[in-house]
């Protein structure tokens, strides 16, 4: 039972920062329609951009969480109205496939030449916490990672729903005409909402970048975990990235635990399957247009 | 360490300092070499990707002896002539389908010799494709069994092959006071980790210690709360992690943030990196691992003449911490040029002969192939070291050892 329990809350933490990692690419998907395999390079920005926080600034990674979030948004902002938009005004939105693709290959070689291909580890002083509640063990930092996925993700849906931005976002999203018919700066929300969504993933790559050690290449199993969440908990909104993320930490951990630790993978990319044959549009459905 | 100077010093800007042809990107061109016979010696390494930091040692190893026989020796005696040796190593991008395609290209190009990559996973594949075209390779990047056991005659390890390589590790666990009941063994699914696995599983049970369980993880882990878990229910004296480093530094972290302690942690690969020791800080002190040359240990070489010599130059040229790996790749090439030397000349089949006769002494210590190409177990076996005050130190075997194992480890939260 012990075993049982401890497998059920070690997913959940685990589940919480994918959860977190993948909401950003599932506003993008939802709102615009756009997979976007850059994302895991703005995790990976993120990790980075933590460590030189926390190497350069001295700044503990978690308190330079805004820091990372507002580059990112300029970032997110500028490549979506520049690169994105003007792939889909000159082909289609498939070009945006195989130049995020590209984008992201660049990026790799780039980070590999800036920070070298060694493995980094971000390590406060708290990196090595833990407690015990009964028989249970639990990690400080990672618990402190879900908090910090649960609190940005209140955060994410608070925007989309209490705001004016989120307003003009979700309008976007369901009707790009009727929102350009009310007087809405269509391309200007798209590159709000890529910017939205870089900045998350960017805190998500701080969280990560103190949970694990991490280099350049690590950037291509964010992205597809990020497929994954989507395609389980539902596009578009924060509470399907959650469920999702939550339900794919579970499903990991209880596979590693119960059928054999060389076998999460595999079940990730079952459910991945069985969700797409059963249940294309996710557990909670899609919130937007923009993927249907 | 973010550190691009260092990156770009130690890789590049050496490389272009040398004149190493193409050693970056593709292209594989002759510079022109006013006259002057030279021999070209090409492979490909990983410069990027997840083996890379690694893959970079064992680079800066290959640099520093060529840069070291071309502009301090002025080349070396080969067949009666003076011959400079060219670099051509490009990047496989840790990617095997990658550096198999690279390969072929350089021997369609016409080169004879090759150095190996880093990661049998990666060596593998390449090792097959000289082997066919009879072009000798000599590697210290690989030591999975199957580069050994498929008849290759053309290819030469610098490791023994991955199930012989836990012998002297084996020992050490066995002469352990108290003595050492059971160990768990942590894989994952990579060619090199799979079968050291199987090799620490034999020699651990024939020192008559109980295998309590063993996790084979997929070949990049993210998370292994619930092996450790596991582990945390039945706790082995030793731990046995054949992964490599990044894989290594995860288990590592996560044993230390659940408070899953065993009596003594061994990784294959991760200890022996200054990132990993630095990493963990105080709590490394206590983890053992493998290596195969430290610094200090003075051997005799006819190229750079000591290990002190080697290590001294190494350090006037390069930033990047100096590993085993790095003075593996160094005596690759050494190896290289006696093999060359005792064929006298550069003839692919007669250099094969005589790699597979060497039995040298280099900086690296001595070089003897067993009839399969692997590393003789005997003479270039694995020491075992504890990380202890932030830094490796040899405690097995006693010959060689500099100081003496601490058993049973410290809680981690008790390390200082």
């Amino acid at each position: 039972m012990t075993i049982f329990l401890q497998t059920l809350a070690d997913g959940i933490v685990l589940g919480g920062i994918y959860s977190l990692a993948a909401v950003g690419f599932s506003l993008i998907f939802g709102v615009m329609g756009v997979v976007n395999l850059t994302h895991g390079i703005f995790v990976l920005c993120g990790a980075y951009g933590a460590l030189i926080v926390w190497q350069g600034l001295g700044i503990d990674p978690l308190l330079g969480i805004p820091l990372v979030m507002a580059v990112l948004f300029v970032v997110g902002y500028a490549y979506q109205r520049t690169l994105i938009s003007w792939a889909v005004a000159r082909s289609s939105l498939l070009a945006t496939l195989l130049l995020t693709f590209g984008v992201a290959l660049m990026l790799r070689n780039i980070m590999v030449l800036v920070f070298s291909p060694d493995i980094q580890s971000i390590t406060p002083s708290y990196a090595f916490s833990f407690f015990r509640i009964g028989a249970l063990t639990f990690d400080l930092v990672r618990i402190s990672a879900l908090g910090a996925s649960l609190a940005l993700l209140l955060l994410l849906a608070l925007v989309l729903n209490r705001t004016g931005l989120g307003r003009v976002i979700r309008a976007t999203a369901q009707q790009e005409l009727g929102a350009r018919l009310c007087g809405v700066n269509v391309q200007h929300v798209y590159g709000l909402t890529f910017g939205v969504s870089a900045a998350f993933a960017g805190a998500a790559g701080v969280i990560i970048g103190i949970v694990l050690p991490f280099s350049p290449p690590d950037e291509v199993p964010w992205t597809i975990n990020a497929f994954v969440v989507v395609v389980l908990g539902g596009i578009g909104s924060p509470a399907g990235a959650l469920l999702g993320g939550l339900l794919l930490g579970v499903a990991s951990t209880m596979t590693s635990a119960f059928i054999g630790p060389a076998f999460p993978n595999v079940m990730t990319f079952l459910i991945l399957v069985l969700m797409l044959l059963l249940r294309p549009h996710g557990i909670l459905g899609n919130a937007f247009a923009g993927s249907r | 360490m973010i550190d691009r100077r260092l990156f770009m010093k130690g890789t590049m800007g050496a490389a272009a300092a040398m004149g190493v042809g193409a050693t970056l990107g593709g292209g594989f061109a002759r510079p022109a070499l006013a006259q002057e016979k030279t021999v070209t010696i090409g492979g490909s390494i990983p410069l990027s990707g997840r083996a890379a930091e690694t893959g970079l040692n064992v680079h800066n190893g290959y640099l520093t002896a060529i840069k070291y026989i071309n502009e301090e020796l002025g080349g070396v005696e080969i067949g009666g002539e003076k011959v400079k040796l060219e670099l051509q190593m490009v990047d496989d991008a840790s990617d095997p389908a990658r550096a198999t395609t690279l390969i072929q290209r350089q021997l369609d190009d016409g080169i004879d010799f090759y150095l190996g990559s880093f990661g049998s996973n990666i060596v593998l594949p390449t090792a097959a494709i000289v082997d066919r075209a009879g072009k000798p390779m000599v590697q210290t990047g690989g030591g999975s069994d199957k580069i050994f056991t498929q008849g290759y005659k053309y290819v030469f390890g610098f490791y023994p092959r991955a199930t012989r390589q836990f012998l002297s590790t084996a020992a050490f666990f066995g002469s352990l006071e108290p003595k050492a009941k059971s160990f768990s063994v942590v894989s994952t699914n990579d060619a090199f980790s799979k079968t050291f696995a199987e090799g620490a599983k034999n020699d651990c049970t024939a020192q008559g210690l109980t295998l309590l369980k063993e996790y084979e993880l997929p070949a990049q882990i993210t998370d292994t709360s619930s092996v450790l878990s596991s582990i945390r229910a039945t706790p082995p004296d030793i731990l046995v992690c054949t992964t490599h480093d990044q894989n290594s530094l995860l288990i590592a972290r996560q044993m230390i943030a659940s408070g899953t302690n065993v009596n003594l942690l061994y990784q294959a690969l991760g200890p022996q990196l200054a990132s990993y020791r630095e990493a963990l800080g105080k709590y490394a002190n206590g983890i053992t691992g493998a290596t195969y040359w430290e610094p200090g240990v003075d051997f005799k070489d006819k190229i750079f003449g000591d290990t002190k010599t080697f290590e001294e130059y190494y350090r006037r040229n390069f930033d990047r911490p100096l590993a085993y790996h790095t003075a593996g790749g160094a005596a690759c090439i050494v190896t290289y040029v006696t093999a060359m030397q005792n064929a006298g000349g550069l003839d692919p089949a007669k250099v094969r002969d005589a790699l597979a006769d060497i039995d040298i002494m280099t900086m690296y210590g001595p070089v003897k192939f067993t009839a399969d190409g692997d590393a003789d177990p005997l003479v270039m076996g694995a020491k075992v070291f504890q990380i202890q005050g932030s830094e490796p130190v040899i405690v097995f075997p006693g010959e060689a050892a500099m100081g003496k194992a601490s058993y049973p480890t410290k809680p981690w939260g008790e390390r200082t």
